[in-house]
């Protein structure tokens, strides 16, 4: 867990207020807020269905939330600014700028299988940054390294095991610099024994104070790795609290509660 | 009546002759069938409608109709909207269009093939839409898309041989020549079997070196 200095000056790197989102009848999300200060790890659990993955899509205007804000450093993404309604989308470019900042990992990991996974990483180095091959080689390099994979670099997809496809997507994603990472169930697709190493690689960046909001069923993760942990059922936010509020003693809410219940059978927490 | 090497060996030099122009119709054929059926994939594929179903509608309609029908409506019907087209063009432009649009539907096939999590994550990234789709939809739709592409423009050089119903003195036509003149079938037919089967094998492999060249890991 890392530690942090709350400044008042400093205001928080996410912002979401009332945020909502419904796909056709269904609401997935409702009247959420939620703040993520800098170098804070959150965590969002909550049943399937709960609308975790649907907030964090909502982050990098993956999903489209249909009320309310998503501001990153201040910035409203993915709408433009302004009372008009209905809201309009920002333009493409400005679209691609804000996502620039804001890394993401997904549960199926996405590499490029035509790539190797220096290229993969390498990618959007040249694409969105507009750096040079050889700059963004060194700088995917630097990447893999970091995930410990620098021995991987010339392997495509195919040929890693899937904790290492999914270590890839990090470095593909830290290599960009973001200010913030989103994690999408970043082991759920992962063999039991593969599982760990990925979670290191988390934890690593963590400590070094990377801003993370991680969806994830690791209860494990989120008690010892998390600053904070956000219990979502039915698309609304049940609970903000750091994890020894949730896992350390008997939770208030029934529904964390019966959540809950169903790792503690299994010896997970 | 025994099999006659020696009427091979006579017929020949007509018989590749011949070749030539099923040859000059498949490759035309070929550059038609692969440039319209890319912009048929994009048309179908387009989120404007009156491109989608321009497209829709051509490729049920060359799909639909036998192409030895077409090739006789290029021929017989064009010239009465003013297009009296020379045989040879209407046989490649009939061949071409037929073939584009199968070529289409592999090609969309292929790009619907890629998971969706791949443009997501290049759009995660900001990579923007040209980039993604020459960098990494398009590459990959060749690559899936390539054993029944090269399917495709084998039959290509197969069909070529109706051109022989508008006049055009290709393989089979010149075979059915030389048949009619010399009384010996057998041979001479199995002597063009044979050189449409080196053509196509020569296509065969150049899509067996292409797909060894596009293979990953």
């Amino acid at each position: 867990m890392n530690t942090k200095t709350p400044s008042a000056a400093t205001e928080a790197l996410i912002s979401v207020r009332n945020m909502s989102k419904s796909f056709k009848d269904f609401e997935a999300l409702r009247d959420i807020t939620l703040d993520v200060n800098r170098s804070e790890v959150v965590c969002l659990i909550g049943p399937s269905g709960s609308g975790k993955s649907t907030l964090l899509r909502c982050l990098n205007f993956l999903e489209a939330y249909d009320t309310g804000e998503v501001r990153l450093e201040g910035e409203l993404i993915g709408w433009q600014e302004g009372t008009a309604q209905p809201r309009r989308r920002v333009a493409a470019g400005t679209l691609r700028r804000q996502r620039q900042h804001i890394g993401m990992v997904f549960q199926q990991f996405n590499l490029w299988p035509h790539l190797t996974a220096l290229e993969n990483v390498a990618e959007a180095l040249i694409q969105v940054k507009g750096l040079g091959k050889k700059a963004a080689q060194d700088a995917a390099m630097a990447a893999l390294t970091k995930v410990h994979l620098s021995d991987k670099a010339q392997n495509h997809p195919a040929n890693l095991s899937g904790g290492q496809q999914q270590r890839v997507a990090i470095a593909r994603a830290i290599a960009m610099e973001p200010r913030v990472m989103l994690f999408d169930e970043p082991t759920s697709a992962l063999d039991p024994e593969l599982v760990g190493e990925v979670l290191t690689v988390m934890k690593e960046m963590a400590a070094e104070g990377m801003t993370m909001v991680v969806v994830t069923h690791e209860m494990g993760f989120a008690a010892h790795v998390a600053d904070r942990v956000a219990f979502l059922d039915k698309g609304r936010l049940v609970t903000l609290a750091p994890p020894a509020d949730i896992f350390g003693r008997e939770p208030d809410d029934p529904r964390v509660r019966s959540f809950l219940q169903t790792y503690r059978e299994r010896n997970v927490v | 009546m025994d099999f006659s090497f020696d009427v091979i060996a006579h017929n020949l030099p007509y018989l590749l002759a011949a070749a030539r122009w099923t040859l000059l119709i498949s490759v035309a054929g070929m550059a038609i069938s692969i440039v319209l059926g890319v912009l048929l994939c994009a048309a179908r594929l387009s989120s404007n409608l009156a491109l989608a179903s321009f497209a829709r509608f051509y490729i049920s309609f060359f799909r639909g109709v036998p192409l030895l029908v077409q090739l006789l409506m290029f021929f017989y019907m064009l010239p009465y909207v003013g297009l009296d087209l020379p045989a040879i063009a209407a046989a490649i432009l009939a061949t071409g269009m037929c073939s584009a649009a199968y070529t289409a539907e592999i090609l969309r096939g292929a790009l619907q093939a890629i998971p969706k999590g791949q443009a997501e994550a290049a759009e995660a990234l900001g990579i923007p839409s040209l980039a993604l789709w020459r960098r990494i939809l398009v590459p990959q739709a060749i690559r899936l898309g390539l054993p029944s592409l090269v399917n495709e423009l084998i039959l290509l050089v197969k069909v070529s041989s109706l051109a022989s119903v508008v006049g055009i003195a290709e393989l089979t036509r010149v075979s059915q020549n030389i048949t009619g003149e010399t009384y010996r079938p057998l041979e001479i037919y199995v002597a063009a079997a044979g050189i449409y089967f080196v053509i196509n094998f020569v296509l065969s492999r150049f899509g067996r070196m292409a797909e060894k060249r596009l293979q990953i890991g």
